[in-house]
């Protein structure tokens, strides 16, 4: 099951996949802080959001809902910010930061702080320990688990702590979330980056599930992984 | 200096040159002047033309007007303008001087290679 969001682009409504949504949502707020200075910014933002609509329309065909693969199929055909700059505009024009040169140009040039998530890829409990040593910078998230350990066996209060925390810290959800949990800056080619890495992961979640599926196939249950659209 | 980067080079000098003449031959929605320009290895993605037909609309070389669409909301159809075919040919002139001038400074070297054949 996935939550689906409402969106207009281009003039266009249309029903998205909540991951889906932050990819493009993303893909967007890098392809704007890139011609934010050029001439006819809002223009050009306009041709290309419409361009994105119809494309979602082509390859959705009789479905529904915008899915990721939507999404990056159309961010595939009409390409990111870097390869712009490398093929289309000319040095002379265009570009906001005088002071970038080609490759430090060409990303988008926002970065967030880290900010605290729990860590779903790695968790023992909540994910908590793995999230505050991503916001630590703490490498091995074992240290805080260890020192969550022995904060509990010297007689501190480690045991409501986690759970108060577990509670209130969110999941690392979408792409964007892990970006700012690691404090990597949020661009298109980070947020590709991270779902290809989810992509791998699922499809290993996958191959697991079938193996498991062959040794207990009489009858074995196993919880069934999150299925996506 | 590296290979790629003058091969990016040139082909962005001749970019504006490409994509009057795709449009000089008549009407052109920006995906078909993506096609012509795919098939000549001159662009690969679709997002560096939107910004190169902004900048030659507002220096009057090119106009467009909407027209409706079979699937979804009206769609841009960009036409050259008298301005800019002018501008057109004054590329074409210095175009056909370039190719001239390239022939002429490397002419020893493609006949030693065609002489290797």
């Amino acid at each position: 099951m996935n939550k689906v969001i409402h969106i207009n682009l281009g003039g266009m409504p249309f029903i998205i996949d909540e991951d889906a949504y932050e990819a493009l949502r993303d893909y967007l707020a890098a392809i704007h802080s890139h011609f934010r200075n050029s001439e006819g910014y809002e223009e050009i933002t306009a041709d290309i959001e419409a361009r994105l609509a119809e494309l979602f329309r082509e390859s959705m065909g009789h479905r529904q809902i915008v899915t990721m693969k939507d999404v990056q199929e159309a961010i595939r055909i009409m390409g990111t910010p870097e390869v712009f700059e490398a093929e289309g505009e000319s040095a002379a024009e265009g570009d906001a930061a005088p002071s970038g040169k080609q490759d430090a140009g060409a990303q988008p040039r926002w970065r967030t702080g880290r900010r605290l998530f729990r860590d779903p890829d790695d968790q023992v409990l909540g994910g908590v320990c793995s999230g505050l040593a991503a916001y630590l910078g703490i490498e091995d998230p074992i240290w805080v688990r260890l020192a969550f350990v022995l904060f509990t066996l010297s007689g501190g209060f480690g045991i409501p702590l986690y759970i108060i925390l577990w509670i209130i810290v969110p999941e690392a959800k979408t792409a964007s979330d892990r970006l700012a949990m690691r404090g990597e800056p949020i661009n298109v080619s980070n947020i590709g980056k991270i779902i290809e890495e989810e992509m791998s992961q699922l499809s290993k979640r996958v191959s697991e599930f079938a193996e498991e599926l062959g040794k207990e196939d009489w009858g074995g249950k196993k919880k069934s992984g999150r299925q996506r659209a | 200096m590296k290979i790629e980067n003058a091969i990016a080079q040139m082909r962005k000098g001749v970019l504006e040159l490409c994509i009057l003449g795709i449009i000089s031959k008549g009407e052109a929605y920006p995906s078909d002047i993506i096609r012509s320009l795919k098939e000549a290895k001159l662009i690969v993605v679709e997002g560096t033309l939107y910004p190169l037909l902004t900048r030659l609309k507002n220096a009057g070389l090119l106009d467009y007007t909407w027209r409706e669409s079979t699937s979804g909301p009206p769609r841009k159809y960009y036409h050259i303008t008298p301005k800019g075919r002018e501008f057109l040919n004054q590329l074409l002139l210095n175009w056909n001087g370039l190719v001239h001038a390239v022939e002429e400074s490397t002419r020893h070297l493609q006949q030693t290679t065609s002489d290797n054949e």
